[in-house]
């Protein structure tokens, strides 16, 4: 009876470990809000081709593809991290469409940076004044919003995309 | 480079704990207690010189370290810069190993305790910063290299370049990272069965150290709250906050729970179930913190395999340390002395309300964890289940804390028992007659009662207790009256500050006067200056009383150019007995919307935790 006294705090502990353990494998962040757009319809909004002025596309029209939308701009330095891994993402998914929207940025230095770095973009449209990122509820820079088929957003990530992120979650969706 | 020179005495301080952990197997050869002495020794300047390599990257702004990289930035002032080495995740990790193997090395100059046991506290404490240092060196490297060229830095959270927050986490982890040693210490003594009175004496002193430090941190760490988030308040019941308050109370019981055995020689299983609870409780709490279970303004960057790392430590540690206190732990055989009041049944009562409050803060921040594996939904536990749980449970604690240092331990008898008793009738007389002449508040008038009679009962201790042996050894002697006073004043504080704190939602335009409480509040204009890492928006406003100026406030808003982000700080004027605390809002066609609290006696918060400090302090001096 006393050494079942004296044994509760080790098995209070692993109880208490278990349900952590399941948190944590469950890898839920509760610094990102579940995002208000999951399993809606992606905004209907008309981007302009940063590349030239003329050419525009309506999101509402990109139907039948599963698109990945990454805002990005040429200040933002974890951009600069992720980039490589958008090529990947583009060699082993040759028919995702990925979308950049080029964020509260100047348009010369937008160029220079995809010029430099290397354009894995399938289209790059304009948000100078951040309005198209307010219609996705963009908190900061980069994030990253997957399409599905029907035109419905089924995953958003906030932050520079890892390769761990890539493979564990992008590619199951895909 | 200088992040090579820092990994090299990361590894190098790693592999001299692993010679220690060694060498103690080997305790009969010549020379191999020198050895064990010196490589303690070097293992403490291997670590300083990687923290101190790291200090050196973020004065440096060396970008190609990518820990300075994520934290800093090239305009940050010197004084933040250093800060910074502690202000990330990877950073303070380091700082956690440089206290850890700071007090093995501090320890391993006790002369008090008998050398087998000395030397086996020391080998558990190498194997505690064995475990943490591994978990330093495979999840968490500060020292990490910069894949890509990086000319400046991400910056570090504005709300963090702050003074009270650059020595916070040092001091807190003096606290928590110290009580490392007590449970070496517990677990020593219960292998080598030598919980006796030198042991107690020892730990006695290392847990009041500790225990003063943590104190001293949380409360800087709640001054920095009151006076940087401008939320008016100064305790938020946040989940961080709560995971450090937890080992505090463990810390305090043990405290209580040393003295009790060193008059009685009893309860040696409490204090070591105690001893073993308080460095739980704080890896507990780093687990919560650093795995991103928790949302708070502590967020570290989340990553679910360091949370993970952490918990199998937290696991091998806790259960080994329980399942030698399982079967290693004895009771001595003496019963305990309980009469209906005396200092041992008091001291006793205090304990099980201190844990009973521990476990009631765990369960309330652990529930929305449980809840959301078991059905998926997000609740969350704040600031009114705290109040109305854990408050009452430590109601009767402060009671009897008013008289508990003047109790006999044999006898049923108070001395003196009328002054006490006089003290206390004249203080619900007063209270209620203060009460009555204001505005009677429940919560005010328990709040105020408990705060007089603790003060009223100690100064008459300290009365009683006078004696001519000279001033010092009266006020060694008599230091727990001091911490029960310093307690007393907080309670004033805490009460006054929460019952009676006004708040007002004004919105003013340039040189418009408004009235709050009997003093008049004048916006007399705004002014923007361009500071080093940062542009500032200031409203000065002119605070008077029966037309005289009292003074000048000057709330601001910040915005960092690094960041991106603004920040509002908190424009204070602090008086003897009421803080003015103004908060900048927004402007609209010309108006200023602004947020304006009286807070009284908050002074006396910051002054009782400077007194508890003190006291715990001055009770290591006492043999």
């Amino acid at each position: 009876m006393n050494k079942l006294i004296l044994s509760l705090p080790i098995i209070l502990i692993f109880i208490i470990s278990i349900f952590l353990l399941i948190f944590l494998l469950q890898n839920k962040d509760p610094n990102v809000p579940p995002s208000a757009l999951l399993d809606k319809k992606i905004p209907p909004v008309n981007l302009v081709d940063l590349f030239n002025d003329n050419k525009l596309i309506n999101l509402s029209n990109l139907k039948n593809k599963e698109i990945l939308i990454n805002f990005f701009a040429s200040w933002c330095a974890p951009c600069k991290v992720e980039h490589p891994l958008l090529f990947q993402i583009k060699k082993q998914n040759p028919n995702l469409y990925i979308l950049g929207i080029n964020h509260k940025d100047k348009k010369h230095d937008a160029i220079n940076y995809l010029n430099q770095d290397g354009n894995p973009y399938d289209f790059v449209g304009v948000d100078k004044k951040g309005l198209i990122g307010l219609e996705f509820g963009v908190f900061g820079l980069p994030e990253t919003f997957l399409i599905n088929k029907s035109g419905k957003i089924i995953y958003k990530y906030l932050g520079p995309l890892t390769k761990k992120v890539i493979t564990n979650e992008i590619q199951h969706l895909l | 480079m200088i992040s090579l020179i820092g990994f090299s005495g990361l590894f190098f301080s790693f592999l001299l704990s692993i010679l220690i952990f060694v060498i103690y197997f080997f305790q009969n050869k010549k020379y191999s207690e020198k050895i064990l002495y010196y490589a303690i020794y070097s293992s403490f300047v291997c670590i300083l010189i990687s923290f101190f390599s790291l200090m050196f990257a973020y004065i440096n702004s060396d970008f190609t370290n990518y820990n300075v990289f994520q934290n800093s930035h090239s305009s940050k002032p010197l004084l933040y810069k250093i800060a910074g080495t502690w202000s990330n995740h990877e950073g303070s990790m380091l700082l956690w190993l440089v206290i850890m193997i700071f007090y093995n090395f501090l320890f391993s100059f006790n002369k008090t305790l008998d050398n087998n046991l000395k030397k086996l506290t020391i080998f558990f404490q190498t194997l505690l910063y064995l475990c943490f240092s591994s978990y330093v060196l495979f999840a968490s490297n500060p020292f990490l290299v910069n894949s890509i060229e990086m000319n400046e830095g991400l910056g570090l959270n504005p709300i963090l370049q702050d003074p009270a927050l650059a020595i916070h986490p040092p001091m807190l982890y003096f606290g928590y990272v110290g009580f490392s040693l007590i449970l070496s210490l517990a677990i020593a003594g219960l292998i080598l069965d030598k919980i006796n009175t030198k042991w107690i004496l020892v730990t006695k002193n290392w847990t009041l150290f500790c225990w003063s430090m943590l104190t001293g941190g949380i409360a800087l760490g709640s001054y920095w709250a009151y006076y940087e988030l401008g939320w008016g308040g100064w305790w938020f019941w946040d989940p961080v906050e709560n995971v450090s308050l937890m080992p505090w109370i463990a810390g305090l019981a043990l405290v209580h729970s040393l003295m009790l055995t060193q008059k009685e020689q009893l309860l040696k299983r409490w204090i070591v179930f105690l001893s073993i609870l308080c460095f739980s409780l704080s890896i507990f709490g780093t687990f919560l913190v650093r795995s991103g279970i928790l949302t708070s303004v502590h967020s570290f960057a989340s990553d679910s395999s360091r949370g993970i790392f952490i918990l199998i430590l937290f696991l091998v540690i806790t259960s080994f340390s329980f399942i030698v206190f399982i079967f290693k732990s004895t009771d001595s055989n003496k019963n305990l002395n309980l009469l209906f009041l005396n200092k041992t049944s008091t001291l006793v009562i205090n304990n099980i309300l201190m844990i009973v409050a521990c476990i009631t803060i765990l369960l309330g921040t652990i529930y929305p964890i449980i809840i959301e594996v078991i059905s998926n939904n997000r609740i969350s536990v704040g600031a009114p289940y705290y109040n109305s749980t854990v408050l009452p449970i430590l109601l009767p604690g402060f009671l009897l804390m008013s008289v508990a240092p003047a109790l006999s331990w044999q006898t049923n008898k108070l001395p003196k028992l009328k002054s006490y008793l006089f003290s206390f009738i004249l203080m619900s007389i007063i209270t209620l007659l203060v009460s009555y002449f204001t505005f009677f508040n429940t919560w005010g008038f328990i709040g105020i009662f408990l705060s007089l009679s603790i003060i009223g009962a100690s100064l008459i201790s300290f009365y009683n207790n006078y004696n001519n042996y000279g001033l010092k050894k009266f006020i060694i002697y008599n230091n727990a009256l001091i911490a029960h006073i310093g307690v007393g004043i907080m309670i004033m504080g805490i009460t006054c500050s929460s019952v009676f704190q006004s708040e007002s939602n004004l919105s003013f335009s340039i040189n418009e006067t408004k009235e709050v409480n009997g003093y008049i509040y004048k916006l007399e204009e705004t002014k923007i200056y361009n500071k080093k890492n940062y542009q500032e928006l200031v409203g000065v406003f002119k605070i008077y009383k029966n037309n005289k100026i009292i003074t000048k406030v000057k709330p601001s808003k910040r915005y960092y150019n690094v960041s991106k982000m603004i920040t509002t700080e908190v424009g204070i004027y602090r008086h003897w007995f009421q803080d003015f605390y103004i908060i900048l809002g927004s402007e609209n066609d010309n108006k200023w919307s602004v947020k304006i609290y009286q807070n009284p006696l908050v002074n006396f918060i910051w002054f009782g935790v400077v007194l508890m400090i003190i006291s715990g302090l001055i009770g290591i001096r006492k043999k």
